[in-house]
């Protein structure tokens, strides 16, 4: 499980996360939420280890953020916002590309599978022919070649039309039931969070997304 | 290794046909550019006609004299030919050896040796006939010398008699030996520059500098297109940093070099005539290492790959301008000498595997890798 214990992170004098505590379990999945500039984008690029807290500890699997940074990134997938994909490849050599430098070996079969299972069919096609939606979830699919067990996605629906949305909300549900998953994600879709999310947290002092929040049924944690 | 030369692959096999144009274009550009040059310096070569109407030594010798001459295309022809080419402006101009040639020099009379024809578009006439003059008189002058020596002889020690053909073939000899017009110029220790007939214009190895390093400025592009934004936190949870990547690929990129280089090396001796030697080898190898590992670098600097295509085209430009190895910079190098240390493209020009320019891409690249990822905050 992912356990955050207490992690702050200014920027010179300006603070933006303060005192954030909260654990993940297997099989969980949390949305985050907050209107822009609140933090979301800092917390999963913390969470990431793409950036260090100010204080504060993160704990994956018993493994310390700070002393086993490597070895926690091997257990972490990361889905960038901007589409971090070769345009002149095919879904296939993408795939075949990115297992190459992957921490783990899979098989041309086992990569074609991770594309269907997202419903991602055009194994051969060239990327710069694919959808917003196809390319959305090819850039999902990379991150999950080495069979991380915690998955960040940031802003991972953004511009794409409602059915490959809801084929990649159907994914992660997926991913967190049968394959036992952690999976956070920022969206600013709070019918999308309120569907796919088991937790939500909530950063920022905006009341609006407050009040938006006790219309879902959810738990909630706000910062 | 192997997972990053499969990775760098699958890029090239999508750009194969410009890469191939890339890699070969230093082998391609310098072969063409000499060829042409050297079109250019035969078809600039000036024609001319010798009619050699005695089969004698001296006359033969003179005609061959002609035929060495760089700057003329001669053509041996019979009187009637070349008239008629004069006339129709196919020939600059004609000379005719006349019959007696040998004895009239032998017998010191310098009248009525040579005839020559000319017509309206002869722009060269004039100094060829005084080069032929001169060579005339070379002989004629030496056959006077003998008879001297001779006559001297005859007088004052008859007993020790040298003959006339000994005297000019000692002559001949000498003059074999210390040719002013043929003479290498050498100062102590240093290796001559000699006049060969067969000058080129340009240097075959300078002009390949300079297209290899084009060349490698524009195949280093892909450090610029790979450094997207979104693409670089993913390094973070591969197996490899975007340094390990980069270097390696780096390093991949100088094998690859290296192999057309030597290709490089094979094209020219066949089809250029160029040497190979072990210094030639190492040369190449040092300043293979030094254009590829300074390219590396600049492409870090740059964002935009058209901003990155200028620059290296006009820093291309400067080094045809001012690194002598396409245009002479003798003038330049006397008054400033500092300039040859200064100049990284020296070393290779003078063939040495040594370049101490090399040191500083070397430093900066590792300066580059032990400051570590940005990533891994």
């Amino acid at each position: 499980m992912l356990k955050v214990q207490s992690i702050t992170k200014s920027y010179g004098k300006k603070l933006i996360l303060n005192q954030i505590s909260f654990s993940v379990q297997p099989g969980e999945i949390i949305g985050l939420v907050g209107e822009n500039g609140a933090g979301k984008s800092t917390l999963l690029n913390i969470l990431a280890t793409l950036a260090s807290p100010t204080n504060g500890n993160i704990v994956l699997y018993e493994k310390s953020y700070r002393e086993k940074r490597k070895e926690v990134r091997k257990q972490i997938g990361y889905v960038p916002q901007d589409i971090a994909i070769w345009e002149e490849f095919s879904v296939e050599e993408n795939m075949v590309f990115f297992e190459k430098l992957s921490w783990k070996r899979r098989s041309k079969q086992e990569l074609q599978q991770l594309c269907l299972d997202m419903e991602l069919d055009k194994w051969k096609e060239p990327v710069k022919t694919l959808s917003g939606g196809m390319k959305r979830k090819l850039n999902m699919a990379i991150s999950l070649i080495h069979e991380p067990d915690l998955l960040l996605l940031d802003e991972p629906t953004v511009g794409i039309d409602l059915k490959s949305r809801k084929e990649i909300g159907n994914h992660l549900k997926n991913l967190a039931i049968k394959e036992n998953k952690m999976i956070m994600y920022t969206s600013h879709d709070m019918d999308e969070i309120s569907t796919l999310c088991d937790s939500i947290i909530c950063i920022g002092e905006d009341p609006f997304y407050k009040n938006l929040l006790k219309e879902a049924n959810k738990q909630i944690v706000t910062f | 290794m192997m997972s990053i030369i499969h990775t760098r692959l699958m890029h090239w096999k999508k750009h194969w046909i410009s890469h191939l144009f890339w890699f070969l274009l230093p082998i391609l550009a310098t072969v063409c550019m000499i060829q042409i040059t050297n079109v250019v310096q035969e078809d600039s070569k000036i024609p001319i006609g010798m009619v050699v109407k005695e089969d004698s030594e001296l006359a033969n010798s003179l005609l061959e004299t002609m035929k060495s001459s760089p700057l003329l295309r001669v053509y041996e022809l019979s009187e009637s030919e070349a008239r008629s080419q004069i006339e129709s402006h196919e020939l600059d101009s004609a000379f005719i050896i006349e019959d007696g040639y040998e004895a009239k020099i032998l017998h010191g009379s310098r009248n009525r040796l040579i005839t020559s024809y000319q017509s309206n578009l002869s722009f060269a006439y004039t100094p060829i006939r005084e080069m032929l003059i001169s060579y005339v008189q070379q002989d004629t002058g030496k056959v006077k010398a003998a008879h001297t020596i001779t006559d001297l002889q005859e007088r004052l020690q008859p007993e020790a008699m040298v003959s006339f053909d000994e005297i000019i073939a000692k002559t001949n000899e000498i003059q074999a030996q210390e040719n002013l017009l043929a003479t290498t110029f050498s100062s102590y220790n240093d290796e001559g520059v000699g006049m060969k007939n067969d000058i080129s214009i340009l240097n075959t190895w300078g002009l390949w500098a300079i297209f290899s390093i084009l060349s490698t400025l524009l195949l280093t592009d892909w450090l610029i297109k790979e450094r997207r934004p979104g693409l670089m936190p993913r390094f973070a949870f591969m197996r490899f940093t975007y340094k390990n990547y980069a270097i390696q690929n780096l390093g991949f990129y100088v094998i690859a070099f290296l192999l057309f280089d030597g290709l490089s090396i094979v094209v020219f001796k066949q089809l250029l005539s160029e040497s190979i030697d072990f210094n030639l080898i190492g040369a190449i190898i040092s300043f293979r290492i030094l254009i590829s590992t300074s390219a590396f670098l600049l492409a870090l600097l740059f964002k935009n790959s058209y901003f990155y295509y200028s620059v290296s085209f006009i820093l291309v430009l400067f080094l045809i301008i001012l690194s002598g190895a396409i245009l002479p910079i003798d003038g330049l190098t006397k008054r400033f000498p500092w300039l040859l240390d200064a100049n990284p493209i020296q070393p290779f020009l003078d063939q040495t595997f040594w370049n101490p320019w090399l040191l500083v891409p070397l430093a900066l690249v590792s300066i580059w890798i032990a400051k570590g990822e940005k990533l891994n905050a």
